[in-house]
């Protein structure tokens, strides 16, 4: 049995530091955080807590406290459940995986109505400790992270391999900083709302050569909850929707690097898995409204752009900065101001995602609205771990 | 014929685990030799080592020595580095294309250009060692 999703209901905190300092004599709990947002996206959905039948988690970092959070948040919102929780983790899909189980729970008949949240912790975390952890998560612990390789490292490789074989410039990547940070700007839960310059971008101190400070992810704080369900309840409460037209998913079979050489920067995961959504919802990139991309680096950006055909082979960094991926441009995309301003909170960032193209899709973004926006991709894709996972949305009055 | 030596003064800032299967790889790299393994059934080259054969499961593999000879395919330098490598940082990392047609990552010495021909050299930490790349016939230290 499988039927149609839709979202009805989304809620999510302001992106940015909510962790408190160890020492602090207040603490910030994350259940205090996520529970309000589930209240919120459920008086949005307009549907009574009863008809929630699973609870799909991002799972939490290392740095929160409560394990089990799943069953933890179940009771802490007295929430009994027949169709299903878990908490999942999937490198930088995990958020996107969340998604994907509720739509599962509610498409295989599990639940009527599903929760896919999650909260992710880690701003108190110094950077050179938190990498500790995440060099371990980029290639062989045994035969790369000996090198000292970060996550952030392989992107920097990548913009040194693109811009060598498309004559790409420093310039044009930067843009794709400012372009999002003007997107950010309009996005009342954006981690940084400050006008960012070309200049700026450029001069920042480096941190993985090519790339400098405004050109990777910042370090932050998030919780989201989004609420799907059977497009026939969707369709009682006689308010928009935005339905699932597809999905796409692949995986090549590589960890960070082919030990067979292959094109590094043609993200061929996120092709094969873009050409699966596309196909399942019957549509081509050119029908598309609008793409909200998992791009913690302006460079992963542009290659998911090109991988997604967005925009030409060889021509994403040239397009953003032209204008062509910016709000009112051909195809907005990071509406929100992606991973770069709105904020990283790896865990969660799929489930922003999703947010993003909800608040389009139902017409709630103010100043960032697109116009008419009526499809629209979400894509969380692993640059270098070889794998992406698509969704394609639609908007339904 | 030995890959060029070329001695740290400290030791290596995350050491690999080694297991009864890639001691013979370490071993190897000791003396100066950059070792892997070949299917014998696929007749297929992988790296890292591997007790088997990834292209088709072949359970029967053996030790293969590479040249070291390859061409720089990508590089980076890190600054932000982790903690254990604040004493190298930055560090200049890249991947290389061996021309045995096997990728792989690891330390790059000095300044080669993308494309350009490397070699491999052996970094002999205190503690044991680890496989680097510069340009060839150049005589880049760490």
């Amino acid at each position: 049995m499988t039927r149609r999703v839709a979202i009805i209901g989304a809620a999510a905190s302001p992106n940015g530091k909510l962790q408190t300092p160890q020492d602090a004599p207040l603490q910030t709990l994350e259940h205090e955080i996520l529970a309000p947002l589930v209240i919120e996206a459920m008086a949005v959905a307009g549907v009574p807590k009863e008809e929630v039948g699973a609870l799909v988690f991002a799972m939490c970092r290392p740095y929160t406290l409560q394990k089990y959070f799943a069953t933890f948040m179940a009771n802490y919102l007295r929430l009994p459940l027949e169709g299903g929780i878990m908490e999942v983790l999937g490198n930088g899909m995990t958020g996107g995986m969340a998604f994907d189980q509720a739509i599962n729970a509610v498409a295989l008949g599990h639940a009527d109505v599903a929760l896919a949240l999650g909260i992710n912790m880690e701003s108190q975390a110094a950077s050179a400790e938190h990498a500790m952890s995440t060099m371990r998560a980029t290639g062989d612990v045994d035969f790369h992270t000996i090198f000292g390789f970060t996550p952030i490292a392989w992107y920097a490789m990548d913009a040194v391999r693109y811009m060598h074989d498309f004559g790409a410039t420093r310039a044009q990547l930067a843009s794709v900083a400012v372009k999002n940070r003007r997107h950010a700007c309009l996005n009342p839960i954006a981690q940084f709302r400050k006008p960012l310059s070309l200049e700026e971008v450029l001069s920042a101190r480096p941190i993985v050569e090519p790339l400098g400070l405004f050109e990777v992810p910042p370090r932050g704080d998030g919780a989201v909850c989004l609420v799907v369900c059977a497009e026939e309840v969707a369709k009682a409460r006689g308010t928009p929707y935005a339905l699932v037209r597809g999905r796409g998913f692949f995986h090549d079979g590589t960890h960070q690097l082919s030990d067979v050489p292959n094109d590094m920067t043609a993200f061929s995961a996120a092709q094969r898995a873009a050409a699966a959504a596309y196909g399942a919802a019957g549509i081509d990139p050119g029908d598309l409204d609008l793409a909200e991309l998992y791009a913690p680096c302006t460079i992963v950006e542009v290659l998911a752009s090109e991988a997604l055909g967005l925009t030409p082979r060889g021509r994403g960094a040239a397009e953003a900065q032209a204008g062509g991926t910016s709000l009112g441009g051909r195809i907005p995309i990071c509406t929100s101001g992606g991973c770069l301003s709105r904020g990283h909170p790896a865990y969660v960032t799929g489930l922003l995602t999703i947010y993003e193209l909800w608040e389009q899709l139902t017409h709630r973004a103010g100043e960032r609205q697109v116009a008419n926006a009526r499809l629209a991709a979400g894509s969380c894709e692993l640059g270098n771990y070889n794998a992406a996972l698509i969704h394609i949305l639609e908007a339904v009055a | 014929m030995s890959l060029p030596f070329i001695d740290v003064g400290w030791a290596r800032p995350w050491p690999p685990r080694i297991s009864t299967f890639t001691k013979p790889f370490w071993d190897a790299l000791r003396e100066g030799r950059l070792m892997t393994t070949r299917g014998r059934t696929s007749g297929r080259l992988t790296f890292p080592p591997k007790p088997f054969c990834p292209h088709n499961w072949g359970r029967e593999v053996e030790w293969v020595e590479l040249s070291g000879r390859g061409r720089l395919y990508a590089q980076t330098i890190i600054h932000a580095t982790p903690a254990a490598f604040i004493g190298e940082a930055p560090i200049r990392n890249g991947i290389i294309d061996l021309e045995e047609g096997v990728r792989i990552a690891a330390r790059i010495l000095g300044e080669p250009v993308l494309d350009g021909s490397v070699e491999c050299v052996v970094l002999r930490y205190t503690d044991g060692p680890l496989f680097a790349f510069r340009a060839a016939g150049t005589a880049h230290r760490l």
